[in-house]
């Protein structure tokens, strides 16, 4: 028998406040994760002003809290311009539209400034994780790729790329379980996720402990959940490892 | 521009250390959250961390249960739990949240220190007479530590930053008091990118310069 504060109502608005994490996660983890392979790549190959460029980027959205940045795209941006201007700019044009029609979220602007800040902080974090992967990785595996006459790039995607990515995955892992919870966040700048909807319960329910307490327990079904997942890619990507390491390779 | 200016060096004394006339806040919070809920918590976690290594099952499933359910939760959730559960004022509320948050962390960090002690090394001192006691306070947890603590004091440095997310309780730490400095008045909404990219400057000095002051010491040192 279900207790009387689960009501359809609240199981609909849960379930959508859950996609809606689980979306939001997968899009900017995968966004992040782009943006950390490139910034760990422009460290870790680029000369002048790519290097340069690479670890200001790193340092400055690692170093700042993921919420300040939230907040920042979020609420502090749009005021830069008049009321008009920030109308079209930031909550009623075409692109802010779409994300509304596909996501039906009623400020689509917050939910797009908030996964900007999320990509740049996890990306940051990511480039760390994945560049200090490209280091583990010999050089001369590149140089023999490169000898053979594999391109730059071939080389790149085939050895240091793949090698780094392969041997940081862990980590990687940990941080993305990280971005999961963090995506938490979104609910500061009235993102309806899965935890604004448990806010929105309790003031509509005032049974504080039971929500907590099932916000708590999804949050550690969805990182366990990830964690499998995450896991399967890892198995993936180590493949015939075992193999090449027997022969020496 | 000058107003912009003007509006930052006004407010950056109750950035820094709060609000004249009420108690202090700003980033003398935000640090005060950070020490002690990272100090508090290292106690903490050493008690967990060498719990994941205990002989009795029980300890080890106990130790292990902690760190997965309190790392599984986000902060966010964490400080709205500790405030409901615990009934206290949001201070205390943030304090618990905080310190259960890094010790789980820190947890995590020890318990992979002590399980790469190199086993010679505690067989070694426990053929020469040391007790399982002695070999822990001796051997194993000044091992652990010492090879723990880059990982240690970047895990200090999140929870710094972390401690950011306490502006939900209203506990009055730098985020909270520039929330508090812009107010909901429209006028101020102007003032609004300026005052953040000041605030986002003040935790990046702080985190950046303790991450380059921890590198730096971590060259230094053999091994």
């Amino acid at each position: 028998m279900l207790p009387d504060w689960v009501t359809a109502d609240v199981v609909g608005q849960l379930t959508r406040g859950t996609i809606l994490t689980v979306a939001i996660t997968m899009v900017t983890g995968a966004a992040a994760f782009a943006v950390g392979l490139a910034a760990a790549t422009s460290r870790h190959e680029g000369r002048g002003v790519f290097r340069v460029l690479g670890t200001a980027f790193v340092e400055v959205f690692r170093n700042v809290p993921a919420l300040i940045q939230i907040i920042f795209f979020a609420f502090a941006v749009p005021n830069v311009f008049s009321a008009s201007a920030r109308r079209n700019l930031f909550f009623d044009n075409i692109v802010v539209d779409a994300v509304g029609t596909v996501t039906r979220v009623p400020i689509p602007y917050y939910l797009v400034a908030a996964s900007l800040a999320l990509v740049l902080n996890t990306g940051a974090h990511l480039a760390e994780i994945i560049r200090s992967g490209m280091m583990t990785v010999p050089s001369e595996q590149v140089e023999a790729a490169r000898s053979l006459g594999a391109s730059r790039f071939a080389a790149w995607r085939t050895i240091t790329a793949l090698g780094g990515v392969r041997s940081a995955f862990p980590a990687i892992s940990t941080r993305l379980i990280h971005h999961l919870k963090n995506t938490a966040l979104v609910s500061f700048v009235s993102v309806p996720d899965l935890f604004q909807v448990i806010q929105g319960s309790i003031n509509k329910t005032f049974r504080a402990t039971e929500f907590l307490v099932l916000a708590a327990v999804m949050y550690l079904v969805l990182s366990a959940v990830m964690t499998i997942g995450l896991r399967a890619i890892e198995n993936h990507l180590g493949r015939g490892l075992e193999i090449r390491r027997e022969l020496g390779v | 521009m000058s107003d912009q200016l003007e509006f930052l060096v006004t407010n950056l004394p109750n950035l820094l250390w709060g609000f004249p006339g009420r108690r202090p806040g700003g980033l003398l919070m935000s640090l005060l959250l950070a020490v002690v809920s990272v100090g508090v918590g290292f106690v903490v976690a050493v008690i967990v961390g060498v719990g994941h290594h205990s002989r009795y099952a029980m300890i080890r499933l106990a130790a292990r249960s902690y760190v997965w359910v309190i790392r599984g939760i986000p902060l966010i959730v964490l400080l709205f739990l500790s405030l409901q559960l615990f009934g206290a004022g949001i201070v205390t509320a943030a304090f618990v949240a905080l310190i259960l948050y890094s010790s789980s962390y820190q947890a995590d960090i020890i318990q992979t220190g002590i399980a790469a002690i190199p086993q010679q090394l505690i067989d070694d001192s426990r053929l020469l007479g040391a007790n399982r006691w002695q070999v822990l306070t001796t051997v194993s947890l000044p091992y652990s530590l010492r090879v723990m603590r880059p990982a240690l004091e970047g895990q200090a440095i999140t929870v710094f930053k972390d401690t950011s997310v306490v502006v939900v309780l209203g506990v009055a730490d730098l985020t909270t008091n520039a929330r508090i400095a812009l107010g909901g008045d429209v006028k101020n909404s102007s003032y609004w990118v300026a005052t953040y990219l000041l605030v986002g400057t003040i935790y990046f000095l702080v985190a950046f310069g303790f991450s380059q002051a921890s590198a730096r010491r971590a060259a230094r040192l053999p091994g």
